[in-house]
């Protein structure tokens, strides 16, 4: 018999066939601590304004597709409620509603309807403002600067965790076969994804 | 009680085995090779090879969370969550410590498998043998208690385990330190590898070497099982049967004799004792989905529940003649609790390598065997640790300006960038009384059994001997020409390395030691412990190519002694 037929003839006995003196044990109680999923829900403008803003972060370029293309846009607002506590959920989505009442206030649009030329320009400022935040760790500023420590890092994640970021952006090889520890550097050679 | 004598033949077989892990399932293959009716018991569900690595051949963005963990994650498992090896692709795969909880008395991480094959699926692979020097090594300095064996007694039984297992490595000539062994033919180390190997060679000539990993993936077909596909993604389980696991190896082996009896969902709580016979009559069972409990019988009993899972089936077998827990008349059952150090070394830039990149996951990395305390060398600490590391070619990550987004950024994520290189030390702990578990019966799990407590702590030896660590391995990659060498300690707590080891442990007097040279208990000479509860020392050698070695040659013995009516 080869293994694998026989691994699948495995006897398993399961559940109540035998028991000599059969006694149940109490079932002691625990309490679990509350979930702390989907604390927020995010609105179709805000959804909107996360892709263009991941779309900035990583944009497409002679070599690939960006962030929109890559579906950052739905991974960012799924991450924040799957894998943030609730306050820190919170935080994000403050600071998303800042950002995108300092569009309104400036341009009278949300951010993702704002020509890129300015959406790079309110970026780049955020990005200023979150490096300084460090040191001047303003209170008002703290959810809008934590944000964007956030959505950076989750473009990136979700970028290079895409099936574009992967095989466009970088290569993928699923199953390599071997191993060569000196492989000659190709022109144009992209860094594998794994 | 009622008891059905019908039932009862029913659930009585030669030996039972507890646990599925690498110990476990070694026990059951080699127990069933020889003949004997063997019931394997596993405490949590069963995994079928290739049909259940449900992510095996997952690509990253099939992957949810893109590997981070979600709140609900961590809720579940705060205790596995604290390190990497916990993670979304082998969830299913981790104990829940909701249900499983522990009292840590001081930090403890206990990272748990609890399904068919155990650690065995997740396990790092690496295969080393311990030599004379570790053997020897509690005698000469006094701590912990002689091992009762020598490498000679365990050299035939790591050829034989190795054979079978498939572990691929280089030998290397260090007899007394990291003896040689039955390989299949080492993987290659890459070329800043080569490099470094060199440098070494020529500052340091036979006092330090840096040789591949020995590692239980196999580097061309072997018993059936195919080869390698350099993925990297072993601990998913592996559809090519590439490296050792239960479900690779010793199940089928164990499967194709017909002796196998294998049931998940059964917990072994306690291990019966008949006082007229003065040994194990049995074990008894919480059936883990619906909380019956059972009893199964047997001649022998091989305990193989993981060091610390051992532990606590021992503890909590009490009777009026072991009242301190099953053969522990010498009070040091739960004691001399070990795990070794690490998270501790250096890492450093290489120039000169540029035309060069690697292809393919290799799911290993180099070895630099103990060069500490051994030989003529001598420091202010105990015992020596080895290295493990590798080095790759990063991204330009390192070039990106904090918080940077744009084109610009996703040029250099994307383009390789400098070699590096890591080597971090694995370091030996003493053996100390005082680490120790015991039960707190306080607290209950899920079945209502009481649980473990862990009182655990690395001391001065270890603390000192991290110096060491961090020095030698930068002085090892300046020597090799790094650039931009940075030494790191990232805190180490015992459980981290999943090395736990020592709390029944092996030796030759009854009065201070729980098994004899046979990994047999004193006291009761029909259990056998062959997991990494039996040893006296650790060595700093990842230890499970070992516990293979020491449960083969147990078995061996117990059905020679079954045979001869000793049993």
């Amino acid at each position: 018999m080869d293994r694998r037929s026989a691994l699948r003839n495995v006897a398993i006995l399961l559940g109540t066939a035998i028991s000599a003196g059969t006694t149940d044990i109490l079932f002691s109680s625990y309490t679990l601590p509350e979930s702390e999923k989907n604390a927020v829900n995010f609105s179709a403008e805000q959804l909107k304004a996360l892709t263009e803003i991941a779309d900035v972060i990583i944009p497409t370029t002679k070599s690939s597709p960006g962030a929109k293309a890559a579906g950052v846009g739905k991974f960012i607002p799924m991450m924040v409620r799957d894998c943030y506590p609730a306050k820190q959920q919170q935080s994000f989505y403050n600071g998303l509603a800042a950002f995108e009442a300092r569009a309104k206030k400036t341009y009278k649009k949300s951010f993702a309807l704002i020509p890129l030329v300015e959406r790079k320009k309110m970026l780049t400022t955020l990005r200023q403002e979150t490096l300084d935040q460090k040191t001047n760790k303003i209170p008002e500023k703290a959810d809008l600067t934590y944000f964007f420590t956030v959505v950076r890092d989750l473009t990136s994640l979700g970028y290079f965790a895409s099936e574009i970021g992967c095989t466009q952006a970088r290569e993928y090889l699923m199953i390599p076969g071997r191993y060569d520890g000196a492989y000659p550097l190709k022109p144009g050679q992209k860094s594998w994804a794994t | 009680m009622n008891l059905n004598i019908n039932l009862k033949a029913e659930n009585t077989y030669d030996a039972i085995v507890v646990g599925s892990g690498i110990s476990g399932g070694w026990a059951a293959k080699e127990l069933t090779e020889k003949g004997l009716k063997v019931l394997m018991l596993e405490r949590g569900m069963n995994i079928e090879h290739i049909k259940d690595y449900d992510g095996a051949m997952k690509n990253p963005w099939d992957v949810k969370h893109a590997g981070r963990l979600t709140e609900e994650m961590k809720r579940t498992h705060p205790v596995q969550k604290r390190d990497y090896p916990y993670n979304e692709v082998t969830e299913k795969w981790w104990v829940n410590d909701l249900e499983c909880p522990y009292t840590e008395v001081k930090r403890f991480d206990w990272y748990r498998g609890f399904h068919v094959g155990g650690k065995s699926l997740m396990w790092g692979r690496q295969s080393y043998r311990f030599g004379d020097v570790n053997f020897e090594e509690n005698s000469k300095d006094g701590y912990g208690n002689d091992w009762p064996i020598r490498y000679k007694d365990l050299a035939p039984w790591y050829d034989y385990t190795e054979k079978f297992a498939g572990i691929s490595g280089q030998n290397e000539g260090l007899e007394g330190i990291l003896p040689d062994g039955q390989f299949l033919p080492p993987m290659d180390l890459n070329i800043v590898e080569k490099s470094v190997k060199e440098s070494i060679k020529q500052k340091w000539g036979n006092e330090r070497l840096l040789t591949i990993g020995r590692v239980a993936n196999l580097t061309v077909p072997h018993n059936g099982r195919g080869n390698c596909q350099y993925r990297n993604l072993c601990s998913r389980g592996c559809p090519f049967g590439a490296y050792f696991s239960t479900q690779s190896s010793t199940l089928p082996a164990a499967v194709e004799t017909g002796n196998l009896t294998l049931r998940p969902y059964s917990i072994v709580n306690h291990i019966i004792y008949d006082k007229d016979t003065k040994k194990a009559k049995g074990v008894a069972v919480i059936d883990a989905l619906t909380n019956k409990t059972m009893e199964f019988y047997a001649k022998i009993v091989f305990v193989n529940g993981s060091t610390l899972g051992t532990t606590f089936i021992l503890l909590n077998s009490t009777s009026d003649e072991h009242p301190n827990g099953l053969g522990n008349g010498s009070g040091q059952l739960g004691h001399n609790l070990m795990d070794h150090h690490f998270r501790c070394g250096a890492n450093g830039e290489f120039e000169g390598f540029e035309k060069f990149y690697t292809y393919g996951r290799r799911a290993n990395g180099f070895y630099i065997p103990r060069f500490r305390n051994v030989g003529s060398d001598k420091r202010d600490y105990l015992r020596g640790f080895g290295y493990q590391g590798s080095a790759s070619r990063q991204n330009w990550q390192s070039d990106v300006a904090e918080l940077a987004f744009g084109a610009d950024f996703k040029q250099k994520m994307t383009t390789p960038g400098p070699w590096k290189m890591g080597m971090g030390g694995f370091g030996e702990m003493l053996p100390y009384y005082e680490n120790r578990a015991y039960i707190d019966h306080s607290k209950k799990d899920k079945w209502g059994q009481s649980v473990l407590a862990i009182d655990c702590e690395y001391k001065e030896n270890e603390k000192k001997m991290r110096q060491d660590m961090m020095n030698d391995a930068a002085e090892m990659l300046e020597a090799a020409g790094a650039k931009n060498i940075k030494t790191y300690d990232n805190d180490c707590y015992p459980g981290m390395a999943i090395h736990e080891m020592g709390t029944a442990r092996m030796g030759k007097d009854p009065k201070t030691s729980v098994l004899n040279e046979w990994n047999q208990m004193h006291e009761v000479k029909n259990v056998f412990v062959t997991d990494g509860a039996c040893m006296p020392s650790i060595g700093c050698q990842n230890p499970s190519l070992t516990f293979m070695a020491l449960t083969a040659r147990a078995a061996d013995f117990a059905v020679k002694e079954l045979k001869k009516g000793n049993l």
